[in-house]
């Protein structure tokens, strides 16, 4: 009898021990993302890049031999939802590091949990810029990437001279187009309307009359990522207005699933699905390959997910270790060459990078109409 | 001026469709059903399912009304049957029924926000101004709606017995009226003008599981000061739709989302029958 208890123990401490003699413990990357609310148009696509960029690190032997976890968490697009999804990870799953595409308000919401749970957070969404702290740092576009091209493009090319500008009611919306109206009055435009509803505004009835009334040569959206993009441009259309439509925060997949009413809305990207560099084709191949079917249309808001994980990787092995402050340290100085060409967080937390401006099409694709190679992100965060 | 008009009119369409049902309810059984969003959004996603099958869109409407009508037969006999003699549980009762609509319909087709095809797009020339024809085509289906209850009501026996218990239930059931049934009907019919208001609203905007809430507040407030009659209901959507839209284009549309809620309390306060006569 004993000596079968003995056995029964010795089995389960051998049982115990065996995974921990070939793996070390993972680390844990926290990914908070609006699987509902605005973003969940997009969120799935991000998760997607997070989970080929895990496969492919954890294939090669994880970092500094630590498989890498994904721990994902609905933060509903929001400030509320990001509060309890941020203490979740940092608190009780323990993440080592933040790495996600969310809304302005759901970052602002969450940056006060990291700032207390010290772990770095690379935000890899496109967005109003000037967001610093400490641990964070961003590798997507800000509006001193974004605007120029589009504002450009209508005023030389369509002879643009009045301009309405329409976004969500909140910190992105609001940034993005004062960034815009200052552009526009620099160069010698007018803004004739300046709009904003609420984030999770459905009817834009009573904005949509004032673009009628004020006639202007083109339109500037800047609403939350995902589905009020999806029902402004779907209104816009239906009311049968004609301006050129420049859009500052439509995704690549979110314009797909708009289908013909898409159809002539420039955007600037920094990675597009008809990128032709052979990094561009390989990560495509691979999305391909491991979600078939499922494959959300890769975008702008979820390719750099992929990238940042990479970055963080480098950072690490730079580092020699996860201690935070090391890893914030390193985040600055390493580079991944992925879809989006070269990238680097090396200018005040921020990444210069190569920039699109585009055309979609009436299949859902984006036709790219110029190329900007190796944008400045400008001034972010000099104090950093 | 012409399209802050037709706004107006549209708003006033859209909000008479997704109120007329919580009225009906409200005017037979005196419980206002705050399960009444959860219907709006079984319609909209029997608009989205439609959209999934590949069928014609403009079937999503018979197929909404359908859906929302079983559903409301079913709901009556097992939650709402028992509690008439309960009205504040009813409350209750059909408040936590709305949370669990929106959780099943979560389960079965997730938490993010989804498309429905729209069954007719662009737009058509008005008095110099041009305009969205789906949002006209709302006016035409809530003007079929209201027109539809009308003729119920005042012309068929069935309407005949429902007015009956909408005036004294007691001396209705006295002269043998089995109000049971008209009740029964008549919280049936409810869910099915939601689920069909959900149907019509969906194609311009998007689909989600609370996608009824905010339809649910605007509701309720323009069947307080309603009563129970469709007439008055009909006065309160231009009135309280008007100012809406008023607000949304000339303040802000952030206010403009406050509207209804602020003009239906002060309305309140200061004449407590609202729009009804009596």
């Amino acid at each position: 009898m004993l000596r079968r208890v003995r056995l029964c123990l010795s089995a389960i401490a051998l049982a115990l021990a065996t995974p921990a003699a070939f793996a070390a413990d993972p680390v844990k990357i926290g990914i908070p993302v609006g699987l509902s609310g605005a973003n969940s148009v997009v969120a799935p696509s991000v998760v997607q890049s997070a989970e080929l960029a895990a496969e492919e690190i954890n294939a090669k032997g994880g970092i500094l031999g630590r498989p890498i976890v994904l721990e994902v968490a609905d933060d509903g697009s929001g400030a509320a939802g990001a509060q309890k999804a941020f203490d979740a990870l940092l608190f009780q799953k323990k993440v080592d590091v933040l790495i996600s595409m969310e809304t302005s308000a759901a970052r602002n919401a969450g940056l006060p949990i990291v700032t207390r749970g010290k772990k770095p957070y690379i935000y890899t969404s496109l967005y109003e810029g000037r967001s610093c702290n400490k641990y964070l740092y961003c590798n997507a576009p800000v509006p001193e990437q974004m605007v120029a091209p589009i504002v450009d493009h209508f005023m030389k090319k369509f002879g643009a001279k009045t301009f309405f500008l329409v976004g969500s009611d909140y910190a992105f919306g609001r940034g993005m187009l004062k960034f815009t109206r200052e552009y526009i009055e620099k160069h010698g435009g007018k803004v004739v309307g300046d709009e904003y509803a609420p984030m999770d505004a459905t009817d834009w009835t009573a904005i949509i009359s004032k673009m009628r009334s004020a006639a202007p040569d083109a339109i500037v959206m800047s609403t939350a990522g995902g589905a009020p993009n999806v029902t402004l441009t779907k209104q816009y259309k239906a009311a049968g207005l004609k301006a050129h439509i420049g859009n500052l925060s439509v995704d690549e997949g979110t314009a797909k699933s708009m289908g013909a009413d898409a159809e002539g809305t420039f955007i600037t990207a920094s990675y597009l699905t008809t990128l032709d560099s052979p990094k561009a084709k390989e990560f495509m191949a691979a999305m391909q390959k491991k979600f078939g079917g499922n494959l959300k249309t890769p975008n702008d808001l979820s390719v750099p997910e992929y990238d940042a994980i990479y970055l963080y990787k480098a950072a690490v092995e730079k580092a020699g270790s996860f201690d935070t402050d090391a890893v914030v340290k390193a985040l600055a100085e390493v580079s991944f060459d992925g879809p989006r060409g070269k990238v680097s967080m090396n200018k005040q937390r921020h990444a210069p990078l190569n920039m699109y401006l585009g055309q979609v099409q009436k299949d859902g694709s984006v036709k790219v109409i110029e190329t900007f190679d190796n944008v400045d992100p400008g001034d972010q965060c000099p104090k950093l | 001026m012409t399209a802050t008009l037709l706004d107006i009119v549209t708003s006033a369409a859209i909000l008479y469709a997704v109120a007329a049902g919580l009225l009906i309810v409200f005017g037979v059984m005196k419980i206002i059903n705050f399960a009444h969003g959860g219907f709006l959004t079984i319609g909209g996603y029997s608009a989205l399912a439609v959209t999934k099958l590949g069928w014609n869109p403009w079937w999503s409407l018979a197929f909404a009304t359908g859906i929302g009508f079983v559903c409301g037969m079913i709901i009556e006999r097992l939650v709402v049957k028992p509690l008439y003699a309960r009205p504040l549980d009813a409350i209750l009762a059909t408040w936590g029924l709305g949370i669990i609509i929106g959780q099943v319909i979560t389960l079965g087709f997730g938490r993010e926000v989804q498309f429905v095809q729209s069954p007719m797009s662009g737009a058509v020339d008005l008095a110099g101004a041009s305009y969205s024809s789906y949002r006209l085509a709302l006016v035409l289906a809530a003007a079929v709606v209201g027109i539809g209850i009308a003729a119920l009501l005042q012309r068929t026996r069935l309407g005949l017995v429902t007015r009956a218990v909408i005036m004294n239930e007691d001396l209705a059931r006295g002269l043998g009226i089995h109000s049971g049934l008209v009740r029964f009907f008549t919280f049936s019919l409810g869910a099915a003008l939601a689920s069909l208001a959900g149907a019509l609203i969906t194609p311009l905007s998007s689909v989600d599981p609370n996608m009824g809430v905010p339809w649910l507040v605007n509701a309720f407030m323009l069947v307080l000061v309603s009563g129970v009659s469709f007439l008055s209901l009909l006065v309160a959507t231009v009135v309280f739709g008007g100012a809406q839209v008023l607000v949304s284009t000339f303040v802000s549309p952030v206010l403009g989302g406050l509207t209804i809620v602020v003009l239906a309390a002060v309305l309140l306060r200061i004449r407590p029958q609202g729009f009804s006569r009596e």
